[in-house]
């Protein structure tokens, strides 16, 4: 018996002789995703309480923020969600050129938006992989999507330098132009991804013991989703039909044409199809994006070399691939900001972790975790 | 060598002597095939991810297995200080030697088995079972809640698919009126049990699947929950006797078994008189060899396509699906032997009714897993897609 | 049953296909040129001395304080060789807590660092974390041998905003002909025309 109050307190029944097992999963746990932990009090195999504990990756972001100027902190934003770092760059620095008035050029938005776009299915892919190799998968689920991944990745690194930290976009545009075969590269890689998409899907989707462990599994509401605050495919699942890219476009989101895959249950399985078939949707984006591609200027005519927004705050936020990502910033005039602060939307949709998994088996705990889709950094910033 | 040879071709020799030498003749064919038998799984399943696979050490990373045993041998051999000695160090062993005695009762060639025994596959079927007493053994010393919860797992796992697997040889073994495997092989002339009786057949492969804890049935081990389950605790020398020597000797003995009980062993399609005389028993290896590497092969393939069932839909597979169809292939197989008496309407009523009762399985295991609901969803999103 | 045959289908066809992997340490896939592993130091060999005067600006914007920059007087332009007053004394970049974000590169006026943009610049495993604090001539070291690839994000950048056709990029990961490693900087051939105004420190 432990007094210890972080951790659930164990039931014990005096009759029956039996007593609840405490299972930590986590920090290092090969399901976690991350240092997550999680405390399940277990009777059998199945889930009575869970406690989550976060902050194993608190490395104060935001602070740290408030003592760089504007375009240190780029770097930072790819560090917090590091799997959408173009999503996370295009958010942070859209909340900057509100904050200073800056105008991107045209050709700098279709950039970002194609990048981003990109970036959303790469994360997809890693979602798609990871719920795999989570459900058990051989790793075989794991190398498809890695296989396309890599693909985008290497376009990633054509275009910014690097593979995961890209520190691209910049207030007001992009660090520089994109190399000259840009467009057929995209083309291909989009194609491909359409065939990864292809594989996981025949892999996956109709397999009956994947259906046995995903479907039902982790059921929200509508309701219990807003209440949480969830966002992204997770409160797509539930069937709320909201996107910000349509809702409240950004950039240029509303020049183009795309669907927003609803599910109708809210379960893993819903999760899961609502993700595949972004992909599938982002792709859409990008074809069109690449085709309206104008040439031209990729920063703004007038660049102050240190920016300094006059004071002032702003929130702003966009859809990422895990849901809605805010930075809300405030300036006080100087080449810093006064605040920064991250809404994160992995730390909103974890927080309906526990409702979730309450009544399910150990193992389907593994799957819903999996099927929220964490990234760790970004929920502990 | 040349005393082995000897006791292959029927020379006299002293009884204990000639145990002797075919149990070391065993035990070294058994370590080259596990080291063989990891190094084609890890090719194998490389080539379905579309990766290499191991490609450094030797030629093609051939040497390999030799590699990872050195680093297995030299590892330090950890024992949690809370452990209970005995057991903990004991349950690799309890694990491992049934697995080896399965072994010993396998005919590999016509008349060369260490043990032709009356009763083999009684024997096989029996000292297989004893393999959940180490798994127990492992969880509980290791003081471990994983290793617990993997250990009660593999309990409830590996002694309800003993008793399918105990179904589908006792189907075979009621065709063909015998315990004995090399009677049980030389009844397959013509036609190999799997036709006769694919149900059972495909029983046995899921049962083995099961009785391995491979994927999809490897809820025991399954390292996303529960991380290795019984074994979470154990490195080195005792690890490697588990995962190497355990998993894949009892791979191949399963799989041996399968190729000699239902795929006519090394007696179908040509009969056990070769061609080679003196030298056949190189060609009813060979037959065997292929046989089992095809039942292997599969084995992996389906091991490195599926998802891990969940504890209770594996329970539910069991004793609703496979048993009940297990009972009843084993009454009609009664009813047929009973009343058929010539042969060849006894065949095909064997054949037919158990590929019914395999058809009736399928069609139950697709009610039982159908979804309407789902393929409506799934049906709505296609719908709702612009492209393709 | 079905949707279990299809994943075998899945399976068996990926089987057919070739791998996608390449054996990484004997076989390096071609990084591109606007690779950023980590920065370094460029050599003006027109003059024989680094283009870095010392002035700063990359310690001061740089997000994670790794660089630590010292400057002397220069003794070539007390001769009249160099037109820069000032030269670099000391230079620290610590590896070890560089966040490769490209900013030092960016504030640089005198184009005198550079990310590393060939393989040297990952394969930097040490067992010793001291070891990544690199020194002037570590530094200076590849940019001397003259082993960086040829890429200019400005000139491109220029290209593109006037309009005009953009420099020629090798293709990533392809062909032999495409400009490898060993070719002569074009930063260092920039220097001339660069050399005519430059800004004091
Ligand atoms: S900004 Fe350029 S010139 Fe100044 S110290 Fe840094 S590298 Fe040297
Ligand atoms: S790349 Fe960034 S972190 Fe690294 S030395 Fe330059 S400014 Fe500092």
């Amino acid at each position: 018996m432990t007094n210890d109050p972080d951790l659930p307190a164990m039931t014990y029944d005096p009759e029956l002789e039996t007593i609840d097992l405490n299972i930590n999963i986590g920090p290092q746990h090969p399901a976690t995703h991350g240092v997550f932990r999680m405390v399940l009090v277990v009777d059998g195999e199945r889930v009575e309480d869970l406690v989550p504990h976060i902050g194993y990756m608190h490395r104060g972001a935001e602070k740290l923020s408030e003592h760089m100027d504007y375009r240190q902190a780029i770097g930072y934003q790819d560090r917090t969600e590091y799997l959408a770092q173009f999503n996370a760059e295009l958010c942070y620095v859209q909340a900057v050129e509100k904050l200073a008035g800056l105008v991107p050029p045209e050709r700098a938005e279709y950039i970002r938006v194609i990048l981003a776009e990109l970036n959303r299915i790469s994360s997809h892919f890693m979602f798609l992989g990871a719920f795999g190799t989570d459900l058990g998968v051989f790793g075989t689920s794991f190398t498809y999507a890695f296989r396309e991944r890599e693909n985008l990745l290497d376009l990633f690194e054509e275009v910014s330098g690097d593979r995961l930290m890209y520190a691209y976009f910049r207030p007001g545009g992009v660090a520089w132009d994109v190399p000259h075969n840009f467009v057929e590269r995209v083309k291909w890689v989009c194609d491909q991804a359409l065939i990864g998409a292809k594989d996981l899907d025949t892999l996956l989707t109709d397999n009956e013991i994947f259906i046995a462990r995903t479907l039902n599994i982790g059921k929200l509401s509508i309701e219990d989703a807003i209440d949480f605050g969830a966002s992204g495919p997770v409160l797509r699942a539930c069937g709320l039909k909201f996107d910000l890219r349509r809702d409240e476009p950004y950039s240029i989101y509303d020049r183009f044409d795309f669907d927003i895959p609803v599910g109708s249950n809210g379960d893993s399985y819903d999760r899961y199809l609502v993700r595949l078939e972004e992909i599938r949707q982002s792709v859409r984006i990008v074809r069109q994006a690449i085709d309206q591609m104008p040439d031209g200027p990729i920063l703004p005519e007038k660049l102050p070399r240190a920016l300094r927004p006059a004071a002032g705050e702003v929130y702003m936020r966009c859809e990422n691939p895990r849901g809605e990502y805010g930075i809300y910033l405030i300036s006080r005039g100087s080449t810093q900001p006064y605040r920064l602060r991250i809404r994160s939307s992995s730390f909103c949709n974890l927080a309906a972790l526990k409702h979730m998994t309450v009544g399910h088996y150990v193992a389907d705990a593994v799957t819903i975790l999996g099927s929220i889709d964490i990234v760790l950094c970004e929920v502990d910033r | 060598m040349a005393l082995v040879l000897w006791g292959l071709f029927g020379v006299d020799m002293n009884v204990w002597l000639d145990a002797f030498l075919r149990l070391q003749l065993i035990v070294i064919v058994m370590t080259v095939t596990v080291m063989a038998l990891i190094y084609v799984e890890r090719k194998f399943v490389g080539r379905i991810q579309m990766r290499l696979g191991p490609m450094r050490t030797g030629p093609y990373g051939t040497l390999q297995s030799v590699a990872d045993a050195v680093k297995l041998l030299t590892k330090e051999d950890l024992r949690p200080a809370t452990a209970d000695f005995w057991l903990f160090e004991l349950a690799p062993y309890v694990t491992f030697v049934p697995v080896f005695m399965t072994l010993l009762a396998l005919p590999f060639m016509e008349d060369w088995g260490v043990r032709d025994l009356q009763l083999g596959l009684f024997y096989i079927v029996a000292v297989s079972g004893v393999t959940v007493i180490g798994y127990i053994m492992a969880g509980w010393a290791s003081d471990n809640k994983y290793a617990l919860l993997g250990a009660v797992r593999s309990a409830a796992q590996l002694i309800s698919y003993e008793i399918p697997l105990i179904l589908a040889v006792l189907a075979v073994s009621m065709v063909a009126g015998s315990l004995n495997l090399n009677d049980i092989i030389l009844q397959q002339d013509t036609i190999p049990n799997a036709l006769l009786q694919p149900l059972p057949f495909l029983i046995l492969l899921t049962a083995t699947l099961a009785e391995l804890s491979r994927r999809p049935f490897d809820i025991p081990i399954g390292e996303s929950e529960v991380v290795g389950g019984p074994w979470v605790e154990y490195s080195g020398i005792r690890w490697s006797i588990i995962f190497a020597l355990t998993e894949y000797a009892g791979l191949w003995g399963m799989a041996v078994l399968g190729s000699l009980v239902f795929l006519g062993g090394w007696e179908f399609p040509f009969g056990t008189s070769g061609f080679w005389g003196d030298f056949d028993f190189l060609y009813q290896m060979a037959l065997v060899f292929a046989k089992s590497s095809f039942l292997i092969l599969t084995m992996m393939l389906i091991s490195a396509t599926f998802p891990r069932l969940r504890i209770d839909q594996l329970m539910a597979f069991c004793w609703k699906i496979l048993l009940p169809f297990g009972f009843l292939q084993i009454v009609i197989n009664g009813i047929v032997l009973m009343y058929l008496d010539s042969e060849v309407t006894r065949d095909i009523a064997l054949f037919a009714t158990s590929g019914a009762l395999l058809v009736a399985m399928a069609y139950v295991t697709y009610l039982a897993t159908r979804q309407p609901s789902r393929e409506a969803r799934v049906a709505a999103m296609v719908a709702a897609r612009s492209i393709q | 049953m079905i949707g279990v045959l299809k994943s075998l289908t899945a399976t068996m066809g990926t089987f057919m296909r070739k791998p996608v992997t390449i054996q990484y340490p004997t076989e390096h896939r071609k990084v591109p040129e606007r690779e950023r592993a980590f920065p370094i130091l460029l050599w003006d060999f027109n003059i024989d001395e680094p283009f870095c005067t010392g002035c700063h600006a990359c310690e001061r914007a740089c997000p994670v304080e790794c660089m630590t920059v010292t400057m002397r007087d220069n003794p070539l332009f007390a001769e009249g060789k160099s037109k820069r007053r000032k030269i670099i004394d000391e230079f620290y970049i610590d590896y070890g807590r560089c966040m490769r974000c490209n900013i030092c590169v960016e504030v640089c006026n005198f184009d005198a660092i550079a990310m590393n943009n060939t393989w040297s610049g990952h394969e930097l495993s040490t067992v010793d974390r001291k070891e990544l604090i690199l020194d002037l001539d570590q530094l200076l070291d590849l940019s001397k041998r003259k082993d960086l690839q040829a890429w200019d994000p400005a000139a491109e950048t220029r290209a593109s905003t006037e309009g005009r056709p953009q420099p020629p990029i090798a293709q990533v990961g392809a062909t032999e002909d495409a400009p490898a490693a060993g070719e002569p900087l074009t930063v260092a051939e920039r220097s001339a025309e660069e050399q005519d105004s430059p800004p004091t420190p």
